[in-house]
């Protein structure tokens, strides 16, 4: 008796909790208090970008009153988006592959159509990312590739070539011996460089639908950047995280600290080294280090959920991307730093260089972008080659070119796992 | 009615009710996650995708079979986590101890000053904590290898969080400063309660200041020291937080955590039923780790 009567107090608690929270399960789209439709935005920007999305979101807000976009900036974007409800997503380039087999976004085609948005509005480098299957999955807002930083109280010019750097190198290194040309860093943004000089080199990593890293040009390309550290001593030996951008921000110091005078590094670092070096920052596009001349970086997508069925909110959507696909309202992106691919935008870019110094200077590596391998879970695949093997390569002096084989092999197993987690088709 | 209170079926309403907040917050935050998870890890859970059906014990058999994705985050997780349990367990029990001992021997009006330096570092958040030992320990120009150099111990900078064993010995450091403060605080309310005439006793026989601590301490704090000993090796099992903020797992993946390679094949790998499965395989070693340390500590006793 006792027993029951507990449970049934039990049981009764947890009905009215669950009664709490669910409330909502409304039909058509969700409305604010003065008949505005709602639209949910998410995205990662939490650095200094976000402040400039906003702008462009507030402003787009305050243009009309029929929509309401709400923005929301959250560090783990991703995660709330797989568990959430939200309409509009900003999806990296390497990611939009797996959330389309995941099935989580959706064409975007019909939504750009109405908004009067055409691919020829796009740089072929942002349409290569946004472009799967032959459908447009998302729309292609800007590329952050490798991007190269210089220091002009320690080179006039910007380096072209690894002979430039080599030269750049002897000269400093006779001047004071804490001085080096550039910095490889162990980790961080190391899966930058290794997509670089996979396309420096016209290195294809793809694989059916795994990344395969066990090929003989790849291990060939890659030693270099172990040559760079131990044969050429271009760079300190060991550097940790994010190294190649700490270094570059160091002063040399005889015997316990290094200084470089070029970063190839993160465009989001533009605004803690500008406020170091002001005019002494230059900014250019990375030199040549394989083969051949080719940039590589991630970019930034619009997508829409797959959850968007309303059609009222799909034209909310495509009213929010043609605001913000004007270069008028885009160039807000470029003064955050960021280089948009939307064409209207490149050309108010390139009158102003000055201005928009680092969006001037990477779209210019626009030109002979190579785009990240569509493959699903992309991240994964790389997991192995970004936490161990280029840690390997590049802080273990004696390490060879089989040495380097039989970690890539590993990885290419690794990788081949986790393609065949996708979803079957 | 108020007499009434404390009698017959209203008695009962009343007891029912006041334990009631305790019943239902201990269901819902711990019976109810752990039946979901132990569900949630019998089946093929995708975070994406939802619930792709009942595999059965598939989840536990891929992670225990050799060659598997999945096996080689668990099984190194583990070897790294255990490594890290054994390394950080002793200094965090014996500093600790020791601090308590040197603060007990402190005249009184010093104590609360002490006691309250040494426990201050724990209120400090795992992000701050790391965001400090990241700038005392980064490799060039850093502020720990500034002072070495300077005072000549070192010549060469040494990279303390890209090598190892260095990458753990900052992992460790940082741990001890971290949380040495919690262990400390119950040493020294287990000092505060032996007896003072057990001491006058051993002083009358003439015991030295170590004997004193075999024979008369140690005896008596023993059981909050067994106590500690328990809720350390919990506390270095669910290692996070700092490997995570200060060596991002590496050099090479050595420093990841098995809480960490959980959260890969569930927020990476999008798989949440294999992430269950590691979590109550997880669980289930601990338990055995601290039903051994229960079993060894009972059988001294006898």
């Amino acid at each position: 008796m006792k027993i029951t009567k507990f449970l049934a107090l039990v049981v009764s608690v947890f009905l009215l909790l669950a009664g709490c929270s669910n409330g909502s399960s409304s039909s058509g789209p969700e409305k604010t208090s003065d008949g505005k439709i709602k639209i949910s935005f998410i995205n990662g920007f939490t650095g200094g970008d976000g402040a400039y999305m906003k702008k462009i979101t507030e402003a787009f807000n305050k243009s009309q009153d029929k929509y309401v976009v709400t923005e929301l900036q959250e560090k783990d974007h991703y995660t709330k988006f797989k568990s959430g409800n939200y309409d509009l997503v900003v999806i990296h380039g390497n990611n939009l592959e797996t959330y389309k087999q995941d099935g989580l976004i959706q064409d975007i085609g019909p939504v750009i159509k109405k908004a009067g948005i055409k691919e020829s509005d796009f740089h072929q480098a942002g349409l290569d990312i946004a472009k799967l299957d032959g459908g447009m999955f998302a729309v292609p807002l800007d590329i952050h590739p490798l991007t190269m930083f210089y220091n002009k109280d320690l080179i006039a010019e910007a380096p072209k070539t690894y002979e430039d750097l080599k030269a750049l190198n002897t000269k400093l290194q006779a001047q004071n011996k804490d001085t080096y040309a550039l910095g490889i860093p162990s980790s961080g943004l190391v899966e930058f460089y290794m997509l670089m000089i996979a396309a420096q080199n016209g290195v294809d990593l793809k694989d059916g639908e795994q990344l395969n890293f066990a090929q003989e040009e790849y291990a060939d390309a890659l030693m270099q950047f172990h040559d760079i550290v131990w044969e050429d001593k271009v760079s300190p030996p060991k550097l940790g995280l994010d190294g190649e951008f700490q270094t570059f921000m160091k002063e040399a110091k005889e015997g316990k600290s290094y200084q470089t005078a070029v970063a190839l590094t993160g465009p989001w670092f533009y605004g803690a080294a500008k406020e170091k070096y002001g005019d002494k920052l230059g900014v250019a596009p990375i030199p040549q280090i394989g083969s051949e001349l080719a940039s590589y970086g991630n970019a930034h997508t619009i997508a829409l959920s797959a959850k968007v069925e309303d059609e009222k909110v799909k034209e909310g959507i495509a009213e929010y991307l043609k605001f913000m696909f004007t270069p008028e309202n885009l160039i807000n992106w470029a003064d955050g730093g960021q280089a948009p691919v939307h064409l209207g935008t490149l050309e108010k870019i390139e009158a102003e260089q000055e201005k928009y110094q680092i969006a001037y200077q990477n779209s210019k590596q626009f030109e002979n972008y190579v785009s990240p391998p569509q493959v699903y879970q992309f991240g994964e695949q790389m997991r192995y080659m970004n936490e161990s093997v280029f840690s390997k390569l590049v802080t273990t002096e004696n390490f060879t070119k089989k040495d380097l084989m039989k970690e890539l092999e590993k990885a290419t197993k690794v990788a081949e796992q986790v393609a065949a987690t996708a979803p079957k088709k | 009615m108020e007499v009434n209170m404390y009698k017959g079926a209203s008695h009962k309403i009343w007891s029912v009710l006041m334990v009631s907040p305790f019943v239902i917050l201990f269901l819902l935050f711990w019976a109810l996650p752990l039946v979901l998870g132990v569900w949630v890890s019998l089946h093929n859970w995708n975070i994406s995708s939802g619930n792709l059906g009942f595999v059965s014990l598939e989840n536990y058999k891929s992670i225990l079979t050799p060659g598997t994705l999945y096996y080689d985050l668990f099984m190194k997780g583990l070897k790294n986590t255990l490594y890290f349990v054994v390394i950080s367990v002793p200094p965090l029990v014996l500093i600790s101890l020791g601090l308590a001992l040197v603060i007990d021997n402190l005249p009184k009006r010093l104590k609360p000053i002490y006691r309250t330096i040494f426990f201050i570092s724990y209120s400090i958040s795992v992000t701050a904590v790391s965001a400090i030992f990241l700038w005392l320990f980064n490799g060039n120009g850093g502020y720990f290898n500034n002072v070495l150099e300077s005072i000549g111990v070192i010549r060469e900078p040494i990279n303390w969080l890209g090598e190892q064993p260095y990458a753990w010995l900052t992992i460790l450091i940082t741990t001890v400063w971290w949380t040495i403060g919690f262990n400390m605080m119950l040493f020294i309310n287990a000092l505060d309660e032996v007896d003072v005439a057990l001491y006058e006793a051993a002083d009358l026989d003439g015991a030295g200041a170590f004997s004193k601590f075999i024979s008369v301490t140690w005896p008596q704090i023993r059981n909050v020291a067994f106590f500690i000993i328990i809720m350390t090796v919990i506390a270095s099992f669910n290692l996070y937080g700092q490997t995570k903020l200060i060596t991002g797992g590496g050099p090479e993946q050595s420093t990841n955590s098995l809480i960490m390679n959980i959260q890969t094949s569930v927020f990476g790998m999008n798989q949440l039923g294999i992430g269950s499965a590691m979590a109550i395989i997880m669980g289930l070693i601990m338990m055995v780790i601290i039903v051994l340390q229960y079993w060894l500590s009972y059988r001294n006793k006898e």
